[in-house]
């Protein structure tokens, strides 16, 4: 086995200090105190444009005080994203999480905490099978419930979808179905609780921090009336949740409370609900904003699921139009706009250097439409990723799902469940848009994107 | 044929052990892919080959040499 030869860069030896390069340049237009904030709050993907534009590959920007170094362009990314744990850190530099997660869960424990978590063996490919059928069941209920004809809203039907298929994929069937609509909209004010502002105090007494605050309480109690009927269940029935709150330290006291498991809850979703739901509206509003893409998805389904095989079965299989439809909503709207790590120890790029204490970050919504790597990047041409053209092989360019060691790692599992999902509903129903094509639109007001409101489609049975 | 893999971009998916348990393991202490044979015979080319394809990051190269 041929390991890189880590030695060689300059990045991997703290003990070896390499020479300090220059300083990247800064980004202009910095306010007093609040840096570029404002612009990251109302216009963030025309802030890291401007970053690539004014300063290059590498440029500073200042979001309260934090200085966040954007690294843009392939290779600069790709040195981002081989950089290891021990240099680059996630912890820190997200605060606007923690007050989500609560203390101890996630990006406020240190490594060596996390490196004892829980590794999350669900995702491993022999699960993919018997999840892909709790997918396309959770598919069929919830068309149950559309009747013959009517207007969804797209945001509040796939969250609600995706609430469901993540916890009784990732946490267990039984405590799916403790879940009601009460949990998405829960969830809907936690992610709306991410407000940037959080780089100068996440605690401050704005209504979005109350707002999430409040929820984020709700969510403890629903959670504690679940664990305690739970409680009693019998042992075949316990899932992970109930096994962890079973726990008991040397001293007799339970090693985990109610409010780090619902902390664990937390975390374990946000990576997968908001991004697969997000993914899930954007993937079917771009077909039906190009009609002859969606046809050509309805064809395929239609064809591939003529013989009556299982969706568990196909959605674990090849989709080309499908996947590619997929693939075409992440690259333009990707779920996550900026990726960001905390220097450990100075970060060497090229003549640059960023010292301990910055923060380094690459945006892959600026990354996915890099004229350089994608042809005609604001087209939405699912075809680019047919045999020939390939571009999401370019892994430090494509990369709605990040690259390297911290690469998605729900990322196969969220392009089966997709894949479940529309072969389910595509072949149930004929959707149309309710609204002028363009007034779809993504929110960026909060670190967490989320499609703004109103988000509607019109549905009839086929 | 001989088999490359990046272990800065492998997470342990264990998708390539699936496709092909000759050539490919997966060490649980480190969650990273192990080579178990690098120049695998020529009749486990299809399943080599599938290794790579479906590797969901991609970590696995294939080289003619």
């Amino acid at each position: 086995m041929t390991a890189p030869a880590q030695t060689d860069t300059p990045n991997a030896a703290p003990a070896a200090p390499t020479p300090r390069g220059l300083a990247p340049p800064r980004l202009r237009g910095e306010w007093p105190l609040l840096g570029h904030l404002q612009e990251l709050r109302r216009r963030p993907i025309e802030l890291f444009e401007r970053v690539r534009r004014e300063c290059g590959e590498i440029g500073e920007m200042n979001f309260a005080g934090n200085r966040v170094v954007l690294l843009s362009g392939e290779e600069a990314q790709e040195a981002f994203f081989r950089g290891t744990d021990e240099q680059l850190d996630q912890a820190a530099a997200y605060p606007f999480m923690t007050p989500i997660f609560g203390r101890g869960v996630l990006f406020d424990a240190t490594p060596e905490q996390r490196k004892q978590g829980l590794r999350n063996q669900s995702l491993r490919d022999s699960f993919m099978r018997g999840h892909a059928e709790v997918i396309a069941r959770e598919t069929q209920r919830m068309m149950d419930s559309l009747g013959d004809r009517g207007e969804l809203d797209l945001l509040d039907f796939f969250s609600e979808l995706t609430l469901y298929t993540s916890s009784a994929c990732l946490v267990g069937k039984e405590f799916r179905e403790e879940l009601t609509p009460e949990y998405f909209r829960v969830f809907y004010e936690l992610e709306k609780g991410t407000d940037a502002i959080a780089y100068v105090n996440p605690y401050l007494p704005l209504p979005a921090f109350r707002t999430r605050d409040r929820a984020r309480r709700r969510l403890v109690e629903l959670l504690s009336a679940v664990f305690e009927r739970r409680a009693s269940a019998p042992k075949e029935k316990r899932e992970l949740f109930d096994v962890l709150l079973s726990l008991k330290l040397p001293d007799g006291s339970p090693r985990f409370s109610v409010d780090q498991v619902t902390g664990m809850f937390i975390s374990m979703m946000f990576a997968g609900h908001h991004t697969t739901s997000g993914t899930a509206a954007w993937t079917l509003i771009e077909l039906l904003r190009q009609p002859e893409f969606g046809a050509r998805v309805v064809g395929e389904l239609d064809a591939l699921y003529a013989d009556g095989r299982e969706v568990s079965y196909q959605a674990l299989r090849e989709i080309p139009e499908l996947e590619g439809a997929i693939k075409e909503a992440l690259r333009l709207h990707p779920p996550l706009i900026l990726l960001m790590r905390k220097v450990v120890y100075d970060f060497h790029y090229k003549g640059w250097t960023v010292p301990a204490g910055k923060l380094v970050a690459v945006s892959p919504a600026l990354s996915n439409r890099m004229p350089e790597c994608f042809r005609e990047p604001d087209r939405y041409d699912p075809d680019r990723y047919k045999e020939g053209r390939e571009e999401d092989a370019r892994l430090f360019a494509w990369i709605p799902f990040g690259a390297g060691r911290h690469r998605c790692v729900g990322a196969a599992f969220a392009m089966m469940q997709l894949k479940a999902i529309f072969s389910a509903l595509l072949r149930g129903y004929a959707f149309e848009l309710a609204q002028p094509p363009a007034t779809y639109r993504n929110d960026h007001s909060k670190m967490v994107v989320q499609l703004a409101k109103p988000c509607v489609a019109r549905y009839r049975r086929r | 044929m001989r088999v490359r893999v990046d272990t800065d971009l492998c997470q342990g998916h264990a998708v390539c052990k699936e496709e092909a348990p000759a050539v490919f393991a997966v060490d649980d202490r480190t969650n990273k892919v192990v080579v178990l044979a690098e120049r695998p015979d020529e009749s486990l080319r299809a399943e080599v080959r599938r290794a790579v394809k479906y590797c969901p990051t991609r970590a696995i190269r294939l080289e003619e040499a």
